[in-house]
């Protein structure tokens, strides 16, 4: 089944005026955040000659191509063209925007139009993304899993943990980890390398 | 002083950076490194027996490794990374593993750019547990309010890791995996004076937007 909501990192890793590389299964996404705050999600192709948007860079409230400068606004649309200062460019002329929100500092993607039902991590604090070399965390009862929630003995204490789980292309995946208030972030942080070196090693956490 | 020098090596460009952030001028001579492979020739190896660039000279002394002469430019300043011994014992561990990113990010780029022998797989393999690391270290310096390798400001250990990390995507590592990695990258070139070499562009939204005409 394919989900429409794709976990896509934690907000805390995209400040103001920045954008990243995101995919959207096997669909490879420019995510940015404006000056003010303001987040989007377009398809990673510019309008005028296909260059990634995700090498592009943000500038007050736009995002510029690196290529040939076309400046998008947060709508999408394109508000400028530097080769043709005096042209307004034509309203067709615009990023495929796709819908993008965060919900307890996780970014969501899902294709423009999707309504609702974002995953809820309510009592969680993002911690920190990291990629597996490996699809999925493969152990009894989680295979094929999105988000896993339980608590985990880290260090002496017992935190609440939530993973969101990212596939991502050539058999690797994308852990988004949370954890409950009060964890200490540090110890969960190693604990996190210490289970991607066993997942990778092909033993189950 | 003068720089012996190739514009598309990350060495040499590591010394052309840490001179320009400290405002220190220096003269260039350009390096026929490639296709001319002079640095292996006679003459050079008069200056430098390990036919390797950069050379930085300055009057009777000659120095051929990248990391001894971000020592030399930035001696007395903040950009030692402080006077402690820890502070002092984590900027060498930071300089050393710069000669791990260079085997190993740096031999990717040199494999696909300029076709070095390497067995790129496991280069390749060695610069991602490289990337790893070092996200692993920068994620817990978020946590701590920082972003800088060492203390609270920029140092010789972050200019000596840079450029390879910076050309990973050269040499086919991408960086989208290391989320803190590409913050740290944007604080460096945020830096005063910050310069810069082909495949490493500067922060564009630093300028404000060049007027229409
Ligand atoms: S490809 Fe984006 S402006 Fe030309």
């Amino acid at each position: 089944m394919t989900r429409a909501w794709v976990a896509n990192g934690l907000s805390r890793d995209l400040p103001a005026g920045v954008v990243m590389h995101g995919a959207w299964h096997g669909q490879d996404l420019a995510i940015w955040r404006s000056a003010s705050g303001q987040i989007a999600a377009w398809k990673d192709r510019c309008q005028h000659r296909g260059m990634r948007l995700s090498h592009g860079f943000v500038r007050g409230e736009t995002l510029s191509c690196i290529y040939h400068g076309w400046v998008y606004g947060t709508s999408g649309a394109c508000g400028r063209i530097p080769a043709h200062p005096g042209l307004v460019p034509p309203s067709a002329i615009r990023a495929e925007a796709f819908a993008c929100c965060e919900k307890d500092g996780v970014i969501w993607v899902a294709p423009a139009g999707t309504e609702g039902d974002v995953p809820d991590l309510a009592g969680l604090h993002p911690v920190r993304s990291l990629t597996v070399e490996a699809a999925g965390i493969e152990a009894p009862g989680l295979t094929g899993m999105e988000i896993l929630q339980g608590s985990v003995m880290i260090a002496g204490q017992t935190v609440a943990l939530g993973l969101v789980l990212q596939s991502l292309a050539a058999g690797r995946t994308a852990v988004h980890a949370l954890c409950g208030g009060g964890g200490d972030v540090v110890a969960v942080s190693r604990w996190l390398e210490d289970l991607r070196r066993r997942l990778e090693r092909g033993v189950a956490a | 002083m003068i720089l012996y020098d190739y514009v598309l090596s990350a060495s040499c460009y590591k010394v052309r950076l840490m001179a320009a952030l400290l405002g220190v001028r220096l003269d260039h001579v350009a390096v026929d490194f490639h296709p001319g492979r002079e640095h292996r020739g006679l003459a050079f190896r008069a200056l430098n027996p390990a036919g390797t660039i950069p050379v930085l000279v300055d009057g009777d002394l000659v120095l051929t490794e990248s990391t001894a002469m971000l020592v030399y430019l930035a001696h007395g300043t903040a950009w030692m990374g402080g006077d402690t011994a820890v502070a002092q014992a984590q900027v060498q561990g930071w300089l050393a593993f710069a000669a791990r990113l260079g085997a190993s990010l740096g031999m990717a780029r040199l494999h696909d750019m300029l076709l070095y022998a390497a067995d790129i797989a496991a280069v390749r393999r060695d610069g991602v547990a490289c990337l790893r690391q070092m996200e692993a270290h920068l994620v817990e310096r978020r946590f701590a309010g920082a972003i800088w390798l060492v203390g609270d400001g920029p140092s010789i250990a972050d200019i000596a890791c840079f450029p390879s990390v910076m050309l990973a995507p050269d040499g086919g590592v991408s960086l989208d995996d290391y989320p803190s990695v590409r913050l740290w990258t944007r604080a460096v070139r945020s830096l005063a004076g910050f310069i810069e070499m082909p495949g490493i562009h500067r922060l564009h939204e630093l300028k404000p937007a060049p007027e229409a005409v």
